[in-house]
């Protein structure tokens, strides 16, 4: 006989918690490592824009005038490279994905003047 | 075990009879490209046998060439085939399913033979570094010339065709035997550190490419050793001290640099 | 003998997953010719490579294809790997191949799916695409992302898998495979399926030589041309690989191949699980590409072999980055099955190629 043969899977099924949630009342925990958005410690920022020069997409701006740390959450693809290549390690990569917006528009962070920390010889 | 990769130039007219030759042989077709030079389009057929990859180019393509398609031998081809028509302008006739240049729906005419304004930078730029590595080349050979000529004992730093650095210690021995005891520790402990250098440097290096940042040292090297020829020799001896030290301070940061990017 | 008709299939139709324009020539109820047309979606990432550095391309090429990201973005990374002559370390590579056979598994699973639904066994395509979640979990956990997992650099990958991460991976292929077994006996012995797939779609071992054929569609010919058992990167490793083939060369073959090697990549993960070594995980690239320099490869993705080449221009730009993917290849193996057979049978069949069109035209 060649028939039914998904049978014995199908009907367990009706014995088996589901496999899906029930999405707006529960969510799925965030894995430790998922890529959800960069997030940028201003506190540690020292502007040096190497972010935006490895940045694939262009989507980091650093104005180092007016001190600003700009994203465009629309343009990045969370590759991870400016997490990377931080020489302060500020940058990093949050497990939750950004909200949806009803503009394009970047999210500027104000970057404030730190102390100068002594130089190391 | 990896693929082996061949390349093998054929002319324009050879294309039909290197065709037929794969097909009776029991090549496999894999695929045709073309790239966009300067000199024209340059077309590579593929053929696969037995874990070789054989890439047969066809250099400079003109606009007014007309190349005989492969589609009698190899039918897969006709997508590539109309594929290099739409995107490069290439002229292939015979193409067993010949879409007349509708195979792509573009929004201009062979837009793979633009040449964009990053393309055109980065070639300008390829070029001038080429010129200027060549020209420090010839004032390096120039200098390491000069340097041998007043020096016959000497031997050659290094052999500038292999872009590989090797600590050489022969010639250095020599030039040791004059100097005071403490200075000889120091000059040997910086010999080491740019042996160690020049040990992660070849790591480091792939054979057969030169690396512009070494041609300049060489540079470097040859200027200095002609400048302390001309100093009295306490002096020289200091600077050279002073400039292995230099050396021994840049290995140790090249040293951290790189376990920091282990890490 | 009835008046030819000239039918026109796609690029918008129900059962195509892609699309994939027909122009299908019947008479009755025959197809006697058919010509296919893609070019509906070109958007030249190859000429990207010119406005994006060596090591910015890869998150390029791996949105050549939603399926085949990873083998797309190893495939360019061992490409300029071999341009520029770097050697990554062993357990780089034993990574690379454990995401790459994931993505196989998860690939099959989703193509499997999509041909149930074809052939209107519904539970069965909703099964299908259970399981494959538990795979895209996986990677959610390892590389952070569902599809695209921008996890390969040029000279290694970025992220390591620790041993907790290996024993959930194990744990999770074993359910996999329990699942998977009962699966595979729906689709390989079920009659439903069966009436739909065997004899459907012949294609002789010596058509599928003539006409270059790559991946799964040749190898249910027995055409081996599995560049697995060529050893590149990560697979020279593997201790036995024998490709899994199959001489019927129907539809039913096709579906038989993928499901087989389904069951031979947890085998192949496994393997690879049990046997990586410590090490590092990326060495440190430096440098560009040296003005002229070329070179080429192949890699075994799900769907068949795909061709990197690769040109340099003494800059960080690449001079030209081409890739053949599998399904420009098959397109010709197509035309040929099709011719002849039913028009009812026409989705069946595209569908057992596992046509990938924005793959073939970037």
């Amino acid at each position: 006989m060649g028939s039914f043969k998904l049978g014995a899977m199908t009907l367990g099924g009706l014995f088996k918690k589901p496999e899906t949630i029930q999405y707006p009342a529960q969510t799925k925990p965030m894995p430790a490592g998922l890529k959800g958005h960069v997030v940028n410690d201003v506190e540690t920022c020292i502007l040096c824009s190497i972010c935006a020069k490895r940045c694939p997409t262009s989507a980091i701006e650093v104005d180092k005038k007016g001190r600003t740390w700009a994203i465009n959450r629309f343009r990045c693809v969370q590759c991870g490279s400016c997490v990377r290549e931080c020489p302060k390690q500020c940058l990093t990569m949050d497990p939750h994905y950004a909200s949806p917006a009803t503009q394009m528009e970047p999210s500027v962070f104000d970057v404030p003047e730190h102390e100068k920390v002594q130089a190391e010889v | 075990m990896t693929v082996q990769t061949e390349y093998l130039i054929t002319a324009i007219d050879g294309i039909p009879e290197m065709s037929k030759k794969r097909k009776a042989e029991g090549w496999r077709f894999v695929q045709l490209m073309a790239v966009n030079t300067e000199e024209g389009i340059d077309l590579i057929y593929s053929f696969m046998k037995d874990g070789v990859l054989q890439n047969n180019k066809i250099e400079h393509v003109m606009k007014t060439d007309v190349i005989p398609s492969i589609t009698d031998d190899f039918f897969a081809a006709f997508v590539f085939e109309n594929e290099v028509h739409d995107l490069f302008g290439v002229d292939i006739r015979g193409i067993a399913i010949d879409f007349g240049g509708n195979f792509y729906a573009l929004a201009q005419s062979e837009p793979m033979t633009i040449i964009s304004p990053a393309q055109k930078a980065a070639r300008e730029k390829a070029r001038a570094a080429a010129i200027a590595k060549a020209e420090r080349a010839k004032k390096a050979a120039a200098a390491n010339a000069a340097y041998v000529m007043d020096h016959p004992g000497a031997k050659p730093a290094r052999k500038a065709d292999d872009g590989l650095i090797k600590p050489s210690t022969e010639g250095f021995e020599e030039k040791l035997k004059g100097m005071d005891p403490e200075k000889v520790a120091r000059v040997r402990a910086a010999m080491a550190a740019k042996a160690r250098k020049a040990a992660v440097a070849n790591a480091e290096f792939v054979e057969g490419k030169k690396s512009v940042e070494e041609d300049e040292k060489a540079a470097k090297e040859a200027a200095l050793e002609a400048k302390l020829k001309d100093m009295d020799p306490e002096k020289a001896a200091k600077v050279r001290a002073a400039m292995a030290a230099k050396a021994a301070k840049e290995a140790a940061a090249a040293e951290g640099n790189d376990a920091k990017e282990g890490e | 003998m009835g008046k030819a008709t000239v039918i026109p299939f796609g690029p918008q139709h129900p059962v195509l997953p892609e699309p994939l324009h027909l122009d299908l020539v019947v008479e009755d109820e025959k197809v006697i010719e058919a010509i296919p047309q893609i070019g509906f979606v070109h958007r030249g990432l190859e000429k990207l490579v010119e406005t994006r550095d060596y090591n910015q391309f890869i998150y390029v090429a791996e949105r050549i294809c939603g399926i085949c990201a990873f083998g797309h973005s190893m495939g360019y990374a061992e490409t300029v790997e071999r341009l520029m002559g770097v050697e990554i370390p062993t357990r780089a590579e034993y990574l690379r191949v454990i995401w790459h056979e994931l993505s196989r598994i998860h690939s099959h699973i989703l193509w499997m799916g999509l041909a149930a639904d074809a052939f209107g066994f519904e539970s069965l395509f909703m099964h299908c695409w259970r399981l494959r979640e538990r795979v895209l979990d996986i990677f959610e956990k390892t590389t952070g992302g569902r599809v695209i997992f921008s996890v390969v650099k040029v000279g290694g990958v970025v992220r390591d898998i620790d041993k907790l991460q290996f024993n959930e991976i194990k744990r999770v292929l074993e359910g996999i495979k329990h699942d998977y077994n009962q699966l595979c006996k729906a689709f390989l012995k079920d009659t439903s399926v069966k009436n739909r797939t065997v004899g459907v779609g012949y294609i002789s071992h010596e058509d599928a030589l003539d006409l270059s054929m790559v991946g799964p569609f040749a190898r249910a010919s027995s055409v081996n041309n599995d560049s697995r058992c060529l050893g590149n990167g990560g697979y020279k490793f593997l201790s036995d690989f024998q490709p899994i083939m199959d001489g019927q060369g129907d539809c039913y073959a096709r579906v038989k191949v993928r499901a087989l090697e389904v069951l031979q990549s947890i085998d192949i993960i496994e393997e690879m699980i049990a046997k990586i070594p410590e090490g590092d995980i990326a060495v440190p690239v430096k440098g560009s590409p040296a003005d002229g320099a070329e070179s080429s490869n192949v890699v075994e993705q799900p769907r068949g072999e795909c061709y990197y080449y690769a040109r340099g221009n003494g800059s960080k730009y690449l001079e030209r980055m081409r890739m053949r993917t599998p399904t420009s290849q098959n397109l010709g193996g197509m035309t040929k099955v099709l011719a002849g057979c039913d028009l009812a049978d026409v989705n069946m069949i595209v569908l057992t190629i596992d046509p990938c069109i924005s793959c073939t035209e970037r």
